[in-house]
């Protein structure tokens, strides 16, 4: 065997890397220009004019950024970065990753900054704890559903009924014109059913799962009924059983094609939809309400910007600065134009889209619900065995009851 | 018409047809990488009314997909090689001289298999973070050492089958034993080589779990992260995640075409006689 | 026969015969690169995990505290463990079995020389090269329950009912198990190919000769002649098969409830999700030991057969 080409090949290698290593560290310059590093979750495309908006309006602070995709990606590449003592000094808080931070004491309480004044009380609480506030959450989410008003008009119908038994009489007239009345992406945590046990936890004080975790109260005590409610889309055969295999993707392209009247859905939907069906008549509403209570959505706080306690006060005093900046109109208003996330400071109005507007509503009143982020410990693990659990429900394998005991049992054991 | 030449028909046609069968997801991701997203979301399995180019412009004018292909490259390239070296090392050890010893360290080698990486991750982040490669290619060629033990496997699977006549012949002339190795040895398990090569040469290029949590600058992406660059929180662009990954596909396409002669141009029939 | 009855004296010899100090040494020196990688990056992981699993470590304190071996009591007593190891030992042995069932005819037929005999392979091998964490997302796309469904969009076109490919217990086993199998058979092929080159066209032509049918060839010459390449493969496809993680995770979740979860999901989740790094790494430890048992038995067994077969 000829030697000579593995060893030119070889002699190619080790060159490479010279070629492309690029600046690595992030140490400070000697331009007098403080770096700060910051994961970040939202994507290279959208996060790099907001940066660079920063960068004219603080020239002296530099923000060395680096990307990890949500959310799985990103919770384990903090994760890791933390534990071996190389967290950034900005990075995002979840609700996947709150408790955890939170416990090991890794992020900085902002609740006296003047920068998280104008913020929705809701929004810095969701990442807080006891009065402290850990992260800066600028925007939310909510998901309600999705109608297509055309549909609707062939039954006579104007809107989401206020009413769960009035939305359930919907589906079955839909139902018996031959439209298909509703799919639910049931991969996740059901929309419905977050809003319905918001739309109760919301009436409550203490709320629902203060007393649930502190062993007051039990999911089977205040979950049952909420699950009853919802079974009965799948046990008056409304809905097909087959939903525990759709995803958010697959029931909005059923709803653009115009096969289904009614869905779950939240903002993202709003563009491909858009683009897919422009002349869809179509608009958002709330979930309908049960036992006497009021429509709800479900919905969260965004990840909130979290300072790395470890970092040094330099450090620290820079991020703070880029916080404040995130915060202020001006950084709200780049932040909206490049996500279209419906942001919650006071002082700046995010233009909503028409079909969003009473969703837009109840986002900047901090009128939402997500069982995941407001459980107070052990979330993944409850998610987990929550939505399979549901499943098992929508399949007839298990009742409501069951559904919520089988929640109790798992809370139990963590 | 002859026998063998219709029966040769009979098997191309069926073979084709099986094959296009299990090709259809590939139709799948390949048609809609010209499709909008609004084309998609219409009618996923027909192809598209017009061809949409655009997915493809947004990939190949943006300068983060070459670079991305260079830093992939590098490390497929050195983490292979350097693997099959390894392994064909040890590999040959084995066959060398068999002790108590060796046999000992070839089971124990075995236990590389049943580790699920899952854990691992977290002890190795941090033995990188300690050798300061994390966020550097460096850091995973080093991780992806750890496949030299699967060519190690596969080698000496193979090498057994081997007759032994020639390695003896060179033996008793003289040669040393890493004479023997690069010139007797190394071809005689070409066709392994390759096989083996092209094996660890798509792993490694397609490897998306060690990348992801040991690479987080932007310029050391691979080509897979680039692809995830598509993934936001709520919602998939899919026909630019499917551009990407299909971009990213081509030169493992283009590797695989060209190597898989080799791996069937084995030893000539009957070529080392008895 | 007479060529293996010579390698094999030829190796009986060679054992018996001392290697001089020289064979040794560099035998040795050659198995050391192959030893410290081995060390380095599977050895001292583990054993930093197994630390790990003695402690309540959240994966984010690194100080935790020795609790000895209550995460391990916390796991044997926790049923959802259950629905996921069987799943997962479904997927493995189903896996293995199917696609040693077709990956060796398939290595037949390709080994054989007819029209797009290239593109053939390459299709088939298709599968094995993008991440299947993509393909996941790819299939789970395809098996929609929905008419429009990219698979039930043919049904119905054929005058069929639609199908809950992923929405029942049973269905979605056997989807993740068929994928599973689509994904890898192209790839064992391709292995199963290299070795049908190591066997002479000369025990073929005297077979025919002595008018043996392809079928009384099949398993009289090829099959027999195999079994190195197919204790390797199994080898590869049970552990592998024992520790999916990305396909049931992508493409099911692992539900619907829990009829596809895997172990290695549990890892994730009570891990990455929950930051309860302690008990993950005693699932981890624990599912090592069960793979290692169950995969060593099966090479074990395997050996043997191969013995009786050379």
């Amino acid at each position: 065997m000829n030697k000579r080409p593995l060893l030119a090949a070889a002699a190619l290698l080790a060159a490479v890397p010279l070629a492309l290593s690029g600046c690595s560290s992030s140490d400070d310059g000697a331009d007098g220009k403080t770096t700060i590093t910051f994961l970040s979750w939202t994507g290279e495309e959208q996060m790099t004019p907001i940066l660079d908006a920063f960068s004219k309006a603080h020239p002296e602070i530099k923000v060395d950024v680096s990307y990890s995709p949500p959310v799985a990606e990103y919770i384990q590449t903090l994760q890791t970065q933390v534990l071996s003592g190389i967290a950034p000094d900005v990075f995002l808080v979840a609700a996947e990753n709150k408790t955890n931070l939170i416990e090991g004491g890794h992020m900085l309480d902002l609740s006296g900054e003047d920068f998280v004044k104008n913020v929705e009380p809701f929004n810095m609480n969701t990442y807080g704890r006891d009065g402290a506030q850990y992260g800066l959450s600028l925007s939310s989410w909510a998901a309600g559903y999705a109608y297509n008003e055309d549909l609707l008009a062939e039954v006579g119908a104007t809107g989401i009924p206020e009413t769960w038994d009035e939305f359930l009489d919907l589906c079955e007239k839909l139902q018996d014109a031959g439209i298909t009345p509703f799919l639910e992406s049931v991969d996740q945590m059901p929309t419905t059913l977050s809003a319905m046990i918001g739309a109760k936890s919301h009436s409550m004080d203490p709320t629902l799962d203060d007393l649930i975790f502190s062993g007051e109260s039990t999911f089977e005590a205040e979950w049952t009924g909420a699950l009853t409610e919802y079974n009965k889309l799948y046990t008056e055969g409304l809905v097909s059983p087959d939903v525990v295999a759709l995803d958010g993707d697959m029931v909005r392209d059923e709803f653009a094609a115009g096969r289904v009247a009614i869905i779950n859905a939240g903002p993202w939907i709003i563009n491909p939809v858009k683009e897919a069906a422009p002349d869809l008549n179509w608009s958002f509403g709330k979930i309908p309400a049960i036992d006497g209570g009021e429509p709800f959505v479900a919905g969260a706080a965004s990840p909130g910007y979290a300072i790395n306690s470890a970092s040094d006060e330099a450090h620290q005093e820079a991020a703070k600065v880029f916080l404040s900046w995130l915060a202020s109109p001006e950084g709200v208003e780049t932040f909206q134009a490049q996500t279209g996330d419906v942001t919650v400071t006071s002082d700046f109005e995010p233009p909503v889209d028409p079909v969003f507007t009473t969703m837009g509503e109840s986002i900047r009143n901090g009128e939402l619900y997500l069982p995941m982020i407001s459980w107070q410990r052990s979330e993944d693990v409850l998610n987990v065995e929550a939505v399979a659990q549901i499943q098992r429900m929508i399949q007839g394998q298990s009742t409501p009851q069951e559904v919520a005991q089988a929640l109790d049992a798992k809370l139990a054991a963590s | 018409m002859t026998r063998p030449l219709r029966r040769r028909i009979v098997l191309s046609v069926v073979m084709i047809a099986l094959a296009l069968f299990v090709a259809i997801p590939l139709y799948f991701i390949v048609i809609n990488t010209f499709k909008t997203q609004a084309g998609m979301v219409g009618s996923p399995l027909a192809p598209p009314t017009e061809l949409f180019f655009g997915n493809y412009h947004d990939v190949f004018t943006d300068p983060r997909i070459y670079r991305s292909f260079l830093n992939t490259l590098y490390v497929t390239a050195a983490a292979v090689l350097l693997q099959l070296l390894v392994g064909a090392l040890a590999a040959y050890a084995m066959i060398m001289h068999t002790s108590r010893l060796n046999t000992v360290i070839a089971n124990l080698l075995l236990i590389g298999f049943v580790v699920p990486g899952q854990s691992t991750l977290i002890p190795l982040y941090r033995m990188l973070v300690g050798m300061k490669l994390v966020d550097d290619l460096n850091g995973l060629i080093i991780m992806y050492l750890g496949g030299s033990i699967f060519c190690y496997f596969l080698i000496q699977g193979y090498m057994r089958t081997l007759p032994y006549e020639m390695i003896e012949a060179a033996r008793i002339d003289g040669a040393g034993a890493l004479r023997i190795f690069w010139s007797v040895v190394l071809p005689l398990i070409k066709p392994i080589l390759v096989t083996v090569g092209v094996f660890q040469t798509m792993w490694v290029w397609n490897d998306f779990l060690i990348p992801t949590v040991f690479i987080s600058s932007p310029a050391k992406r691979t080509v897979v992260l680039q692809v995830y660059n598509a993934v936001s929180e709520f919602t998939t662009d899919w026909p630019m995640f499917m551009t990407v990954s299909v971009v990213a596909l081509i030169p493992m396409v283009i590797f695989f075409i060209f190597t898989q002669r080799h791996i069937v141009s084995g030893l000539l029939a009957g070529g080392v006689k008895g | 026969m007479s060529l293996t009855a010579t390698a094999t004296i030829t190796r009986a010899k060679r054992r018996g015969r001392k290697a001089g100090w020289r064979q040794i040494t560099a035998s040795q020196a050659f198995l050391l690169p192959a030893t410290i990688i081995f060390i380095v990056l599977f050895i001292v992981p583990l054993g930093q995990s197994f630390w790990w699993s003695l402690t309540d470590f959240t994966g984010y304190n690194p100080n935790p505290n020795f609790i000895g071996f209550a995460n391990y009591a916390t796991i044997l007593q926790d049923p959802s463990m259950l629905a996921g190891l069987l799943f997962t030992l479904l997927f493995a042995v189903g896996t293995t079995v199917l696609i040693t069932a077709l990956a060796i005819p398939l290595a037949v037929q390709l080994n054989k020389v007819f029209f797009g005999r290239n593109l053939v392979r390459s299709l088939w091998f298709f599968p094995a090269i993008p991440s299947m964490a993509i393909l996941g997302l790819v299939w789970r796309y395809i098996l929609s329950p929905l008419d429009s469904g990219v698979v039930n969009s043919v049904l119905v076109k054929l005058g069929l009912d639609s199908v809950g490919w992923l929405s029942t217990d049973a269905l979605a086993k056997v989807s993740v198990i068929v994928v599973g199998v689509w994904a890898a058979t192209g790839w064992h092929a391709v292995l199963y190919t290299a070795y049908l080159q190591s066997i002479p066209a000369e025990y073929y032509e005297v077979a025919k000769i002595d008018g043996a049918t392809s079928r009384q060839q099949f398993f009289g010459i090829t099959l027999p002649l195999l079994t190195p390449a197919m204790v390797i493969s199994t080898f590869l496809l049970m552990t592998g098969g024992l520790k999916v993680f990305d396909l049931p995770y992508t493409l099911t979740n692992g539900g619907p409830g829990f009829s596809t979860y895997t172990i290695t999901q549990s890892i994730v989740v009570s891990g990455v999700g929950q930051g309860r790094y302690g008990l993950a790494s005693a699932l981890a430890v624990l599912f090592t030991f069960a793979v290692g048992i169950l995969s060593f038995s099966q090479l074990a067994l395997t050996k043997v057969i191969e013995r009786r077969f050379s």
